[in-house]
């Protein structure tokens, strides 16, 4: 090994960092346009910190009722949603790992055609609603359960366990289903990690369920409101591009925040819970994701 | 998947029929197929239902007699589909898009890895890691709301840069010579990081001794890259490339939906919003599904055209 600084480092190094830098500019930028005056922002001018700090931008939206619960539903349908998916799609991966059990193959068949083939929406669509799903907090939960590609990445896992940890495990009279709980359940942690995080930020991040199957606005997520809050800002912006000064002016006095500093500490409040759990969450799904793609 | 030789089970008396010995092992298993059980039943209903869902397109859809009980449309609604004033737009659009999107998008991660794999500083390569996961774990609409306030000409810092620097305004958001590019950029801003998960994988897997060799044979850095990183991240990207033409016909739903805008309409339009836009906010179901099912149909045989394609030349498939 040599450690000669070269060209080749240099150029290296600098293309990394211009890479981490563009992805972590838009954050920093929104972190301070939230904390700044909104009206004040107006003025442009914010780049990388706050010039009149303030909270407001947070206290308005953290007392929004429709926002709370906004983040409430977000909150339980990823909960709900994935320990389930967990659950169960852990459950049919255990089944496969059994190479006795007769029809195994056509199980696995039965769960890999769909990924080939979709229907699309409408099928879709139609079949929440002649189900009475649309509407309801169920449609967040139900038509998500299984995945083809995490039932695949868990039976890898369960794979690579030793079989004699179940067989003595049998042998001392644990039924198939202690065996899943007690044994392979406690030793998956990694695996389950990976998926949970999957599936998590699968939840927390959809916005699309909540846009086209629910109308009900007690149920739709924090995702669905910022698209409401993104769609109508193009909208207005659209509306009133050029005559919105004078408005803007109007009110100058008497607010500190403007629909673009709300939407920003809102989409901060999307954001914050993922970019302080994924970090930690890394190393199993970096080992999670080699798996799942390999093996495909 | 394995190959699995099920020995003969013992049989005392030897009279057992064949019949009663296959349903003895299911008996035997009848754990295993209740923990399927519930998967299966999903399986059936959110996965072939739908399938047969897609007869819709061919029958002129009522609410009150539902998927199964509509009358017959024949082919009506493939034939609005063709005739559509926007379609030769739509599918230009998508494949456009799509093709943009490969063409930067695909190479991206494999550059990103092959860079990250030549760092040397453990910590420096671990950052930057990190870093480039964010933007995998946001959603769309995040990554949408923060470009347009990064690019608009309304105080958005870009633009304040340039007018810093004397040049003009720029409404990159809402000018069709900006659009593309910007879809392209943003794509590749949110997966490049993920993406180059697995080429890291395959590059870890490559033989030490191979670089070794070269060195030996006095291979500088940028020909090892050449000469063993890159045929060794070969099968992956095979493998990623085939699943990536298969999905052609899907230019990136919640992306184009969510940037879209009236002033680009005309080239931001993907089948995926037309069916949105003509299935769900219209009501017409039976023409949305008949442009969904020309979707999928494409796709399907675009995956099948390309692994054959791959498995002839490169000797690479997906199954």
């Amino acid at each position: 090994m040599r450690n000669r600084w070269t060209f080749f480092d240099g150029f290296i190094y600098a293309a990394l960092l211009i890479l981490s830098l563009t992805t972590l500019y838009p954050f920093i930028y929104v972190i301070a346009y939230s904390l700044n005056d909104g009206m004040d922002s107006m003025r442009g001018g914010i780049y990388m910190w706050p010039r009149k700090f303030t909270l407001e931008n947070y206290i308005t939206v953290l007392q929004d009722v429709k926002i709370l619960r906004a983040y409430w539903i977000t909150i339980s349908r990823t909960v709900v949603g994935t320990v389930l998916h967990v659950f169960l799609n852990a459950l049919f991966a255990y089944a496969l790992t059994k190479h006795s059990v007769p029809g195994r193959k056509f199980f696995i068949l039965l769960i890999f055609l769909p990924v080939l083939f979709n229907a699309g929406f409408i099928p879709n669509f139609i079949l929440y609603r002649e189900l009475g799903l649309i509407n309801t907090f169920w449609v967040y939960i139900i038509p998500s359960l299984y995945s083809f590609f995490h039932i695949l990445i868990l039976r890898t896992f369960f794979d690579q366990l030793p079989e004699g940890l179940i067989e003595s495990a049998r042998i001392d009279g644990c039924n198939e289903f202690g065996i899943y709980f007690r044994i392979i359940l406690p030793l998956s942690g990694p695996v389950m990690a990976t998926i949970s995080l999957f599936v998590g930020v699968g939840h927390w991040n959809d916005w699309f369920t909540g846009t086209f199957y629910v109308n009900d606005e007690n149920l739709i997520p924090v995702q669905t409101l910022l698209q409401q809050l993104l769609t109508q800002s193009q909208a207005l912006a659209e509306a009133a591009s050029g005559s919105n000064s004078s408005a803007s002016a109007q009110f100058a006095d008497t607010l500190t925040t403007t629909p673009e500093s709300l939407r920003m500490s809102t989409l901060v409040i999307a954001v914050l819970p993922i970019m302080c759990v994924y970090p930690f969450l890394q190393r199993y799904f970096v080992k999670g994701a080699m798996l799942g793609s390999i093996k495909g | 998947m394995q190959q699995q030789i099920r020995p003969p089970v013992q049989q005392a008396s030897g009279f057992a029929p064949r019949k009663g010995r296959l349903w003895k092992e299911i008996w035997k298993h009848k754990a295993f197929y209740l923990f399927m059980l519930p998967g299966v039943v999903w399986f059936i209903i959110f996965a072939y239902i739908p399938l047969y869902g897609l007869t819709l397109a061919f029958k002129d859809y009522r609410f009150d007699l539902g998927m199964f009980g509509s009358p017959w449309a024949g082919f009506k609604y493939f034939h609005e589909f063709f005739v559509y004033y926007q379609f030769k737009e739509i599918i230009r659009n998508t494949i456009v898009i799509s093709v943009l999107k490969l063409l930067i998008g695909f190479p991206a991660p494999i550059l990103l890895a092959i860079l990250l794999n030549e760092v040397r500083h453990a910590l420096f390569k671990r950052s930057v890691q990190t870093i480039s996961y964010l933007p995998h774990f946001i959603s769309w609409v995040v990554v949408a709301t923060l470009m347009i306030r990064i690019f608009t000409p309304d105080g958005g810092p870009v633009n304040e840069l340039m007018a810093s620097f004397g040049m003009e305004r720029v409404f990159f958001m809402g000018e069709k010579a900006y659009f593309y590019p910007m879809i392209v950029l943003s794509a590749v801003w949110k997966g490049i990081g993920f993406g180059s998960i697995i080429y890291l994988a395959a590059i870890a897997g490559i033989d030490p001794q191979l670089y070794e060799a070269a060195r030996i044979d006095g291979a500088g850095r940028f020909r090892q890259i050449l000469h063993i990183t890159l045929p060794g991240l070969k099968t992956v990207a095979v493998t990623l490339f085939i699943l990536d033409v298969g999905g052609l016909m899907y230019a990136g739903f919640e992306q184009l939906y969510l940037l879209s805008n009236p002033a680009v309409a005309s080239i931001g339009t993907i089948l995926d919003t037309h069916v949105i836009q003509s299935g769900l906010k219209q009501g017409r179901f039976g023409y949305a599904t008949a442009a969904g099912l020309f979707q999928s149909v494409i796709g399907l045989i675009l995956v099948l055209i390309v692994n054959r394609v791959s498995k002839r030349v490169n000797g690479v498939s997906i199954w």
